[in-house]
């Protein structure tokens, strides 16, 4: 009478999931990862693995091609048929990730719009990763600081079904924030930001949010609070690792506002200064690491490079941390718009 | 800093969450599920009457109706004493299992051990697969382990772990309970015996999960293993396991929850062990751990919402099951009612985790300690912000207020951190913490040196706070005597440290009391009371903190008794060096230069002791008939002298010493710096002045000090060039001319008085005088020349010196010294110009403004930086500024136009900043000095400059129009105290933005204030007259803005530009007043006037005038 274990089914399945596989009503299809590549070759070609499917965007399809009695059968699956995806994370969407952090918008862009692509049609299947890429297509957008382009994505996006996801409706909520910022509508910014940190609970949004009010604080001249919203993300939200930096950038940048002769007991600029270096020696690969280098001191630049430095050889930089930033190109490089 | 107690609500609420979260996890032994057989299907076998009895039994255990149900088994048994030994069996099972939820140990024993022992089949297939041996042998186990049948349930629990034939899920339950078993059995034990269970327990369960942690029973035997882990401080490999437990999860809620209180425990556990860790590095980085682990922790709100999700799964669950089985069978009733149980069980962990309302602000109070601890003042502060603004009920608020209190001064932030302990003691009298923050109340002032403000606030906190301890109350009263000391009242502090003596007779501060008490009578000047204080302290305490101190002073006593043992001062001073001069503690060095100052000043009075028998030799010398009553008092003169400098040498070698010794002792420094100056230049000695200073100097060659000492170094170096030498050698000349001159013109006088004077001769003997004195000329000169090069040569090492000290520095955009520097070589350079009238020509090999510029660019060294942009800034800004000292503003114009031309703001110090931007807003080059007024205020906001940054931006904007904006700027430089030079410019522009904004009352006030200001009479004067005049005509006030506007013109004439408008104002202002005429006159007044001739107005004067 002892009934299967739920957890144990689940355990097992897992085991099979390692693979990026379609799930149908019925069966499911392990399937090629349409982004992986053999560099061995030149020009490099798509890696096909015979024994798994092949999406076919063109048809909105996906073919099995195996043999059977000696024959080679090829079975065709429509992608609306699709139940579940299993996919581990994809190698591309780490990298558009990393591309977005260390200031790439471009290169991210370039990353990311495949992905949303291929999973356009599987949006609202359990496992797509279309959410994922979207939102990831948001954030290099903001980056690229181009309203006009962000704006058109956000209009398309809300027309979406898929914008009714409470994750999807939520980031969409974040950009049109960050738009408003942007344009200067900052009252009204922190009025809604304030409401929305009162009703969110996952971390990473309500990081954002405190990013997106504490721009608007610095741009108001509100210092201290800008201060006290940025070091927010740190001191609560500090797993959340693509933030933080922001946000101590942020932080620094308040301190520098909010320091005068009349408070020169509270070492303003040397706190500054701090959390500058601290963004260098944590996160040298960023694109807050490239701001603090251009505002602090030479002296200040190497003091921090070399800690960075004995962290990286006592292994005590989270993974990541250090990864090579690849030369930036001319429609990445944001400098004419500082 | 001690770990601050948990709050116990917490601590309940925690415990019991988890307790119920371990319950409601699916636990293979769970004895309910497998009791529930299909008892009609058995009883069915038997006779009707014994199958409605089992069958009613059978309801009755379903309802939990244990001991009924047992009644009834007991009575199925006796009328079964024929039956199959699988019903037997089942029969004793059930007894065995009623038993067991009774709790009635002894009999759960008895039942299962026959059941074991009489049925080696067990129940067969009568439930199931399962013939139940497993389950009674656990149960069996629980209920030795219950009654403390240690040994006997381990026994058994090592038959079934090693027994190949077991189910592995049944071998892990056996290693789990075992662990669970050794960790009961050793809570009653000595220390030994608990470790010794502990060990056990993690040798049992890691055998449990050797194979992985894939199974539920194996995660919770893994989860079990966390738990022991982190009790044990073995955080690391807790955190290691979890993390794997974590990665084999269900994602189900209560999987979730559970990781997540697993979390905090880490987190606590590393918190309580960085707190007791003794090695700095090692608390460090316990603390950044915990930090990580409380930060990683779900706040309440995502717990809510998991606990949520958990239960609506729940209610789906049962809600499905009801609906498809309207008529369950057993199966589906055990099923339903398993349900229901979860659902109940999540909704109560619900409850109680609402009820608990610390939850979020103990994980802030947790991150900010961390955070203090590890110096991270302003993340403390924001983390003990949330919970006074979101968790205001918090059980420990106190406390958290305390660190509050701590975190603001560490942060600087004296002032708030005062209102904060004030409040608190209003608000929270009765709290643990009112002491210490009573005691920070006033120590911030004290620390701050505000002696007065630091009593009157120890005495509010007397007065107010009525739960100080004892020992608080003393240390008030200590501190409000100490302030009094501070603050050089020295009868007052005498009277509080004898009125606190009184009080407290044993207090730990006793030593520190007499001796106190003795320095107020030394301060005072009263020798003979300092004596007897310092001798009681020294009675008391001869080995006491303060004796070296005490010892000094007793020298200085004797140095200022009447008369004064100067001698006995010298002699305890040498003892006092002897005992102490090697000691290298902070005390000590810091005195140092004062026991040396001591000696100098006691051997400069010993040499003064001789001036009078120095005076009186002297007028002996002079008296002196005979040459041998001269030269007896000369020789006494000479020995005096000797003497006396003898004195005068031990003196300065006291006070270089005590120099070279003052870097931590600003008096001592200061005193004897200025005794040297007077000594040693008068001495000659400008070498060992420049060594002296030179040293000095190089302590810190940026402090703002420093500048003063390089000056000093400058001065003497120059000094050194006129060498006493060449006096020397002038004088031994002009003495060796002076005899033969003498004696030649004594030759002229005679041969002119001669009868007759011979002509011829008279000019021979003139000529010879002539050439004497040409001889004695030459001579001079040419050791006037020596000296001019000796000179010129010191003032070119003079200038090395501030060259290398300039280039020290002129890399670092932050160093302000290095302008002053720039500017004071400037000056110097500048001095060497020969200036000529404009037009003129310089006289060939006159050294010129353009051999200054070549210098001063060589000095700079420019050329060694050409990298440095700052460098390069830095020397167009010296070449502006040594046009401004050869008084060539064309040069400072094109020399400041191209640091505008080439640099960027942030690459620019704060002066060049402040400098240029001024003189690009004089231009009126708005957007590049607004540029360079905005980096003052992104990049230097805490400069010096900084004003500069406000007055010039707001300048611009005010200009612009944008007068809010502008007044905004201001009220920040005002909030800011950030008006410094430019607080004239600040206010006025302010002024001039709440006139434009119609607010006529304040603005008036605000230029009143300006007008008033005798300080700051000039051009800004000029102007308030002239808005007041305005504002009253805006106002329709004429007759007052024609005042206002006369005031103006009258009063400052050279100001054109106000005067101009004050002019037309008032002309106009007449004409509306119908006094056309008086208003043509004042034009043709204002049009005469040759400064307002060329002024805007003077246009619209004309036309008016014509009009008229």
């Amino acid at each position: 009478m002892r009934n299967p274990s739920p957890l144990l089914a689940a355990a097992l399945l897992a085991v099979t999931a390692s693979a990026q596989t379609f799930v149908f009503r019925t069966d499911r299809w392990e399937v090629n990862d349409p982004f992986k590549m053999d560099t061995s070759v030149m020009p490099p070609k798509a890696l096909v693995d015979p024994k798994k499917g092949i999406i076919n965007l063109v048809r909105g399809t996906v073919e099995r091609t195996f043999t059977q009695g000696g024959a080679e059968v090829t079975n065709t699956r429509k992608l609306s048929d699709v139940q579940q995806i299993i996919w581990p994370e994809m190698p591309r969407l780490i990298e558009a990730r990393a591309n977005v952090n260390r200031g790439e918008p471009a290169k991210a862009l370039e990353n990311v719009e495949p992905i949303i692509n291929l999973f356009e049609p599987l949006k609202k299947v359990p496992g797509s990763l279309w959410l994922e890429a979207t939102v990831l297509k948001l954030d290099a957008l903001d980056r690229l600081n181009n309203d006009a382009a962000l704006g058109g994505f956000l209009d398309a996006l809300e027309k979406d079904e898929a914008a009714s996801t409470p994750e999807l409706a939520t980031k969409i909520q974040l950009a049109r924030l960050l738009q408003r910022s942007r344009r200067g509508e900052h009252e009204s910014v922190i009025r809604e930001a304030d409401d929305l940190i009162g009703k969110m609970d996952d971390t990473e949004v309500l990081a954002r949010l405190h990013i997106v009010k504490g721009a608007s604080l610095m741009a108001t001249r509100k210092y201290e609070a800008a201060m006290n919203t940025y070091l927010r993300v740190p001191v609560f939200y500090g797993t959340e690792q693509e933030q933080v930096p922001k946000a101590m950038l942020g932080a620094a940048l308040a301190f520098r506002g909010m320091d005068g002769p009349a408070v020169r007991e509270q070492k303003l600029e040397e706190t500054s200064f701090r959390y500058l270096r601290d963004i260098i020696i944590t996160y040298p690969v960023s694109k807050e690491a490239d701001e603090a280098r251009k505002i602090l001191p030479k002296e200040e630049v190497a003091k921090a490079e070399a800690e960075q430095k004995k962290l990286v050889a006592a292994g005590l930089l989270p993974d990541g941390a250090t990864i090579k930033k690849s030369a930036v190109r001319p429609e990445d490089d944001q400098s004419a718009n500082r | 800093m001690t770990a601050p107690s948990e709050s116990r609500t917490y601590r309940l609420a925690k415990a019991a969450l988890l307790a119920v979260l371990v319950a409601i996890t699916p636990a293979p032994s769970a004895l309910r599920a497998q009791a529930a057989g299909n008892v009609v299907a058995g009883a069915k076998s038997e006779g009707d009457a014994v199958a409605e009895l089992f069958k009613d039994a059978e309801k009755l255990f379903d309802a939990k109706k244990y001991r009924e149900a047992l009644e009834k088994y007991v009575e199925v048994e006796k009328k079964s004493d024929q039956a199959q030994d699988m019903y037997k069996a089942v029969i004793s099972f059930r007894k065995g299992s009623c038993y067991y939820f009774m709790k009635d140990w002894p009999r759960t024993e008895k039942e299962f051990t026959d059941f074991l022992a009489k049925y080696p089949k067990g129940t067969e297939d009568f439930f199931d697969s399962d013939n139940r041996r497993g389950v009674a042998e656990l149960t069996l186990i629980e209920s030795f382990s219950s009654q403390g049948k240690w040994d006997a349930a381990l026994t058994r629990l090592e038959k079934i772990r090693n027994s190949i034939t077991e189910r592995p899920e049944v071998r892990v339950n056996a290693f789990a309970l075992s662990a669970k078993i050794s960790v009961d059995r050793a809570k009653s034990g000595d220390e030994a015996a608990k470790k010794a269970g502990y060990s056990q327990a993690v040798t049992f369960l890691q055998q449990a999960i050797a194979e992985g942690v894939s199974t539920p029973e194996r995660r919770e035997a893994a989860i079990q293993l966390v738990e022991i882990y982190t009790k044990l401080g073995l955080v690391k490999e807790a955190e290691q396991l979890k993390a794997r437990v974590d990665a084999n999860k269900s994602g189900s809620p209560a999987d979730l929850i559970r990781s997540n209180f697993q979390l905090l425990s880490i987190g606590d556990a590393r918190f309580t062990s960085a707190d007791s860790a003794v090695d700095e590095i090692a608390r460090g980085t316990l603390y950044r751990q915990a930090l990580a682990s409380y930060q990683g922790t779900m706040r309440a709100t995502a717990v809510t919402r998991d606990l949520g999700k958990g239960m609506a799964a729940k209610e789906e669950t049962l809600e499905a099951l009801t609906k498809a089985n309207p008529k369950p069978n057993d199966e589906m009733k055990v099923r339903i009612e398993q349900a229901r149980v979860d659902l109940e069980s999540f909704k109560k962990i619900d409850a109680e985790f609402k009820a608990n309302k610390d939850y979020d602000a103990i994980i802030s109070y947790r991150i900010g300690l961390c955070l203090l601890e590890l110096g991270r003042p302003w993340e403390a502060f924001v983390a003990f912000k949330d919970i006074f603004e979101r968790s205001p009920g918090f059980t420990r608020i106190t406390g958290a207020y305390y660190y509050y209190v701590i975190t603001l001064r560490q942060m600087g932030r004296r002032e708030e951190a005062q209102k904060v302990c004030k409040d608190f003691l209003k608000k929270f009298p009765k709290a643990d913490e009112v002491s210490p923050i009573a005691i920070i109340l006033g120590e911030i002032s004290q620390d701050n040196e505000d002696y007065k403000e630091a009593i009157e606030h120890y005495k509010w906190a007397r007065a107010n706070v009525p739960n100080l301890t004892p020992d608080a109350a003393m240390e008030i009263d200590f501190r409000i005597a100490a302030c009094l000391f501070s603050q050089y009242e020295w009868d007052e502090a005498r009277k509080a440290f004898d009125a606190f003596s009184a009080k407290y007779e044993r207090s730990p501060v006793r030593q520190q009391v007499l001796y106190m008490t003795a320095l107020c009578w030394f301060y005072q000047g009263k020798y003979k009371e300092t004596k007897e204080g310092f001798d009681k302290y020294q009675g008391e305490y001869p080995k006491g903190l303060f004796i070296p101190d005490v010892r000094y002073r007793q020298a200085i006593v004797r140095f200022g008794v009447q008369p004064p043992e100067t001698e006995e001062t010298i002699k305890l001073c040498e003892e006092w060096l002897k005992d102490y001069g090697a000691d290298k503690s902070d005390e000590i060095q810091v005195q140092l230069p004062d026991v040396h100052t001591l000696v100098g000043d006691a051997n400069i009075r010993l040499a003064e002791g001789f001036d009078k028998a120095i005076r009186e030799a002297d007028l002996v010398i002079r008296a002196a008939q005979s040459p041998a009553a001269r030269a007896k008092a000369q020789e006494e003169k000479a020995r005096l002298d000797k003497l006396k400098s003898g004195f005068t040498d031990k003196a300065i070698e006291a006070y270089i010493t005590a120099a070279k010794l003052g870097q931590r002792n600003a008096n001592a420094l200061e005193f004897v710096l200025r005794e040297l100056n007077k000594m040693l230049p008068g001495r000659g000695e400008h070498r060992r002045m420049r060594e002296l200073y030179m040293e000095l100097y190089n302590w810190d060659t940026k402090d703002p000090k420093a500048l003063t000492y390089l000056y000093e170094v400058i001065r003497a170096t120059e000094r050194m060039g006129d060498r006493k030498e060449f006096a020397e050698r002038s004088e031994e000349i002009q003495k060796k001319f002076s005899a033969e001159l003498a004696k030649a013109r004594l030759k002229v006088d005679q041969l002119e008085r001669a009868n007759p004077p011979v002509q011829a001769t008279i000019d021979a003997a003139k000529g010879e005088v002539k050439a004497l004195s040409g001889k004695l000329a030459e001579e001079l000169a040419a050791v006037e020349k020596e000296r001019q090069a000796s000179i010129a040569r010191a003032k070119d090492n003079a200038l090395k010196i501030l060259s290398d000290a300039v280039a020290e520095n002129i890399n670092d955009r932050r160093q302000e010294g290095a302008e002053k520097l720039i500017g004071f070589l400037a000056e110097k350079v500048a001095k060497k110009v020969r200036r000529v009238r404009p037009g003129a020509q310089p006289e060939p090999g006159a050294y010129t403004s353009a051999d200054a510029e070549k210098e001063i660019t060589r000095l700079l060294r420019l050329d060694q930086n050409k990298d440095s942009l700052v460098a390069q800034a830095r020397g167009y800004y010296a070449l502006g500024q040594l046009a401004v000292y050869t008084r060539e503003p064309a040069k400072t114009e094109l020399n400041f136009s191209k640091i505008a031309a080439n640099y960027k703001p942030e690459e620019l110090s704060p002066t060049i900043l402040a400098v240029v931007g001024d003189h690009l807003l004089e231009k009126g080059d708005l957007a590049k000095a607004d540029a360079y007024f905005a980096a003052i205020l992104t990049v230097a906001r805490s400069s010096e400059y900084a004003d500069y940054g406000y007055a010039g931006q707001a300048e611009i904007l005010l200009r612009g129009k944008k007068f809010k904006e502008a007044m905004a700027l201001c009220d920040e430089a005002i909030e800011a105290r950030a008006l410094m030079s430019k607080e004239l410019n600040i206010m006025f522009i302010r002024a001039q933005c709440l006139a434009e904004t119609q607010k006529y009352d304040e603005a008036k006030k605000g230029f009143e204030e300006i007008a008033k200001t005798k300080e700051w009479r000039g051009e800004k004067t000029a102007g308030s007259l002239y808005w007041l005049g305005l504002i009253e005509e805006r106002q329709g006030r004429l007759n007052e803005a024609v005042a206002f506007y006369r005031r103006c013109y009258q009063g400052w004439r050279k100001y054109e530009g106000w005067s101009a408008k004050a002019y037309l104002g008032c002309a106009k202002m007449l004409i509306k007043l119908n006094q056309r005429p008086d208003a043509k006159v004042l034009l043709t007044e204002m049009l005469s006037k040759d400064r307002i001739k060329e002024t805007p107005e003077a246009n619209e004067a004309r036309k008016l005038s014509l009009s008229l």
